[in-house]
């Protein structure tokens, strides 16, 4: 993280919503300014540049969808988490295709959100050495193509790779079946997701300690994967349900 | 509506009197003239003709008749007595009768099909009046209204039509005469009626070889000419209003179900938005720092509370949509002994006074299914089980290899359905009559659980206390309790999927 506090916009109206947040932010160490609205978000962009806009989806007026989309155009460099009530795919997907980089779903713990937050903080501020990738007892080195697992090299072919590689350069965000077909095997292919199943179940044999129970790889319901880093107490957390 | 035939006898006789008058001046004119036989004949045959154009057959024929006495009197040798002395004169005033009588028969038929066809093309036209007036009037018009061009074009004053199907009975206008009882005794018969005396008459309406319904009219003019094609045109009308009805309550349906989705969404936000707050407020007090111990636990509770609420929240509008919703299940491969372990670890620690056993059987293979809808349902299995059992009892979840697909079973001791509840446990809101007050529940479970087994192809059933008995494993456990109806186990079973071209995967 970078020597300035990292500023961040909330956007809900539910003032006792904004209220528990810029407290809570506050005390985690972000600086935070409030909008009321989808309006008020794009008007307090304009003036001031944000590392992060934690945006609700369900507002009066302009709705998270629709402001997600003219932030992203007014203020690019910004991080948008756009924040949901529903787990259904629909809207993650829709907050996906409004240029939003991940999301969370209400009600989440402080810590979820902070963790959400500094994890897009990072993928939007690329570190300065990407030719290797590190998360947990793995290390994967992009240009000599060789994955580490505690230091020992296991084998990939190369499709496990790109899609790996693909996976940890992206790490923490969610990624859609879609986006990851087009990415590997080219933009024909989206619909293949047996493809990517059995690629994803082969990847989980070679890095997880238990496949069944996924520690890098997880799924994300209906919507595609998410590569977190088990030893960053900031990744995403796993997933629990009732 | 006038009948064809309906000139009265007292008419008849009028007639005939104006043309005995008209039959005697003329004997008197022909007379004082001292014209003869040649001319008089056909004087008195010229009447006669008109006669009939105006009269009926009746007065003709009196006049007819009346016209050859005096010919006979008057003008045949020997004059002033019906006595004919020549037979040329007999054969002349048989002829002269026989003439009259024919023409007079000929040009009252005429006149009585004219009567029939002006009466008849009355009728069609009264009918395509009225089909025009039907074909105009809304689907949704009142019965009242209905009723009125029947009641002005045939002077019917109440119709009853009864559904065969539903047994429902629709009438417009008020009946004297019991029209309603009529037209369904007249349904339950089969048989059509017509009762003159009180103007009731009835149809019944075929489709096809079956009787459909039957309808009933009063008051009808000319009701043997008129019921049939009236039956018909009503029958067609109510038709159009019933569908017309059908497709209303089907897009207030629709509509109520947009509602309900909105109230959906506008309720997961109502109840999450605050459950954020709390969480948000929760984490900043820890945030914050400077708590003891005991504080950092309270906080740690408010958290762990406000989430799992969160979760039941998610999950109560989830069941909510399902209930109402065509399931459509994302069959993907999953690792089916792995969703059960995980089931059965979240609600040990749910209900740690509950003893979750489980049991895993057959070959360890990879399964299909939808695994958050197969989450669902064995949770709700799951939930059953412990909200049903007493504390300290064992629950019991067994998952079951076998070629055709997987089976998991949910046994708990400790409680049983009676018989009579066993069929209604998977209806929609029913909650058993042994539900206690405080049993948290929608009564929506077991029908979702249901519905998502039946979307997989697969079924979900209680299995019944004998074969209880005889299986093995987890019912096993339970066999006794079992036999005395102490223990309940619902059966899931989820097929595997049609087989089709596998996709190769080959990794280069």
């Amino acid at each position: 993280m970078s020597s300035l506090p990292t500023s961040v916009l909330v956007v809900d109206d539910e003032a006792a919503l904004r209220k528990a947040l810029r407290t809570s932010l506050v005390a985690s160490g972000f600086t935070v300014e409030e909008a009321r609205s989808g309006e008020e978000a794009l008007e307090a962009v304009r003036h001031q540049a944000f590392d992060l806009v934690l945006l609700d989806i369900n507002m009066p007026g302009l709705d998270g969808f629709d402001a997600c989309k003219r932030i992203r155009s007014v203020s690019p460099q910004s991080g948008i988490v756009m924040v949901t009530v529903k787990d259904f795919e629909e809207d993650k997907v829709r907050a996906l295709e409004a240029g939003a980089d991940d999301y969370v779903t209400k009600p989440f713990r402080l810590r979820e959100l902070t963790a959400r937050l500094r994890a897009v903080l990072r993928r939007i501020q690329p570190p300065a050495d990407p030719e290797t990738v590190r998360a947990g007892d793995l290390e994967l080195d992009l240009k000599r193509r060789i994955l580490l697992r505690n230091r020992q090299e296991v084998h990939l072919a190369p499709k496990e790779f790109d899609l790996l590689a693909f996976m940890m350069q992206h790490m923490d965000a969610p990624l859609r079946h879609v986006t990851l077909l087009h990415s590997i095997w080219g933009p024909e292919y989206g619909n293949e997701l047996e493809y990517l199943r059995a690629y994803v179940r082969i990847l989980r044999k070679k890095i997880e300690k238990n496949p069944a129970e996924p520690e890098y790889i997880l799924t994300e319901p209906w919507l595609g994967y998410r590569f977190r880093n088990p030893s960053d107490p900031d990744s995403s957390p796993l997933p629990t349900d009732d | 509506m006038k009948r064809a035939s309906s000139i009265s006898l007292r008419q008849s006789l009028e007639y005939a009197l104006a043309g005995s008058v008209v039959t005697g001046l003329l004997t008197l004119l022909c007379f004082k003239l001292g014209l003869g036989l040649s001319v008089a004949g056909p004087a008195y045959l010229l009447t006669v003709v008109l006669q009939s154009l105006t009269g009926d057959f009746l007065s003709a024929a009196l006049v007819s008749c009346l016209a050859a006495g005096c010919l006979d009197y008057f003008f045949v040798e020997p004059l002033f007595t019906f006595r004919i002395t020549r037979l040329s004169d007999l054969f002349a005033l048989l002829s002269f009768l026989v003439t009259a009588l024919v023409i007079t028969q000929l040009v009252s038929r005429l006149r009585i099909e004219i009567r029939f066809t002006k009466a008849q093309k009355e009728r069609l036209d009264h009918l395509y009046q009225l089909s025009q007036q039907l074909l105009r009037l809304d689907p949704d018009t009142s019965e009242e209204r209905f009723l009125e061009p029947f009641h002005r074009l045939f002077g019917v004053t109440a119709i009853t039509l009864f559904d065969g199907q539903t047994g429902e009975t629709r009438i417009a206008g008020g009946s004297r005469n019991r029209l309603a009882e009529r037209t369904r005794d007249a349904y339950i018969a089969g048989l059509d009626s017509y009762d003159g005396a009180a103007g009731v008459s009835v149809r019944c309406l075929q489709l096809g070889s079956k009787v459909s319904g039957a309808i009933g009219f009063e008051s009808l003019e000319d009701p043997e000419e008129t019921v049939g094609p009236l039956a018909a045109l009503t029958s067609a009308h109510f038709e159009k209003m019933r569908a017309f009805r059908t497709a209303s309550a089907a897009s207030a349906a629709a509509q109520a179900e947009v509602y309900r989705s909105a109230i959906l969404d506008a309720l997961a936000h109502e109840f999450k938005t605050p459950l954020a707050t709390i969480l948000a407020a929760a984490g900043g007090i820890r945030e914050a720092g400077a708590l003891g111990p005991e504080q950092s636990e309270m906080a740690d509770t408010v958290e762990s509370e406000a989430e799992r609420l969160g979760r039941l929240t998610s999950r109560l509008l989830r069941v909510a949509r399902l209930d109402r919703e065509e399931i459509r299940p994302r069959i993907e491969v999953i690792d089916a002994d792995l969703v059960v372990r995980h089931m059965a670890d979240q609600y040990s620690r749910r209900f740690p006074d509950r003893e979750i056993a489980v049991a895993h059987r057959g070959q360890e293979q990879e399964e299909s299914a939808d695994p958050e809808l197969l989450r669902l349902a064995v949770s709700q299995l799951l939930d059953n089980a412990c909200k049903y059992s007493p504390p300290g009892s064992k629950v019991c979840i067994a998952l079951d290899h076998n070629p055709d697909g997987f089976v998991i079973e949910v046994s708990n001791s400790g409680s049983s359905i009676p018989a009579s509840e066993q069929r209604l446990i998977f209806e929609r809101f029913y909650r058993g009559s042994g539900t206690k007050q405080h049993t948290a529940g929608t009564g929506l479970g077991l029908y979702v659980a249901r519905k998502i087994a039946l979307a997989h192809s697969g079924s979900l059933y209680l299995v019944p206390p004998e074969v209880n008995e005889a299986a093995n494993g987890a019912a096993n456990e339970f066999a006794n309790e079992a036999a005395n109806g102490h223990a309940v186990t619902f059966r899931l079973k989820i097929p595997s999927p049609q087989p089709r071209p596998d996709h190769v995967v080959t990794t280069h």
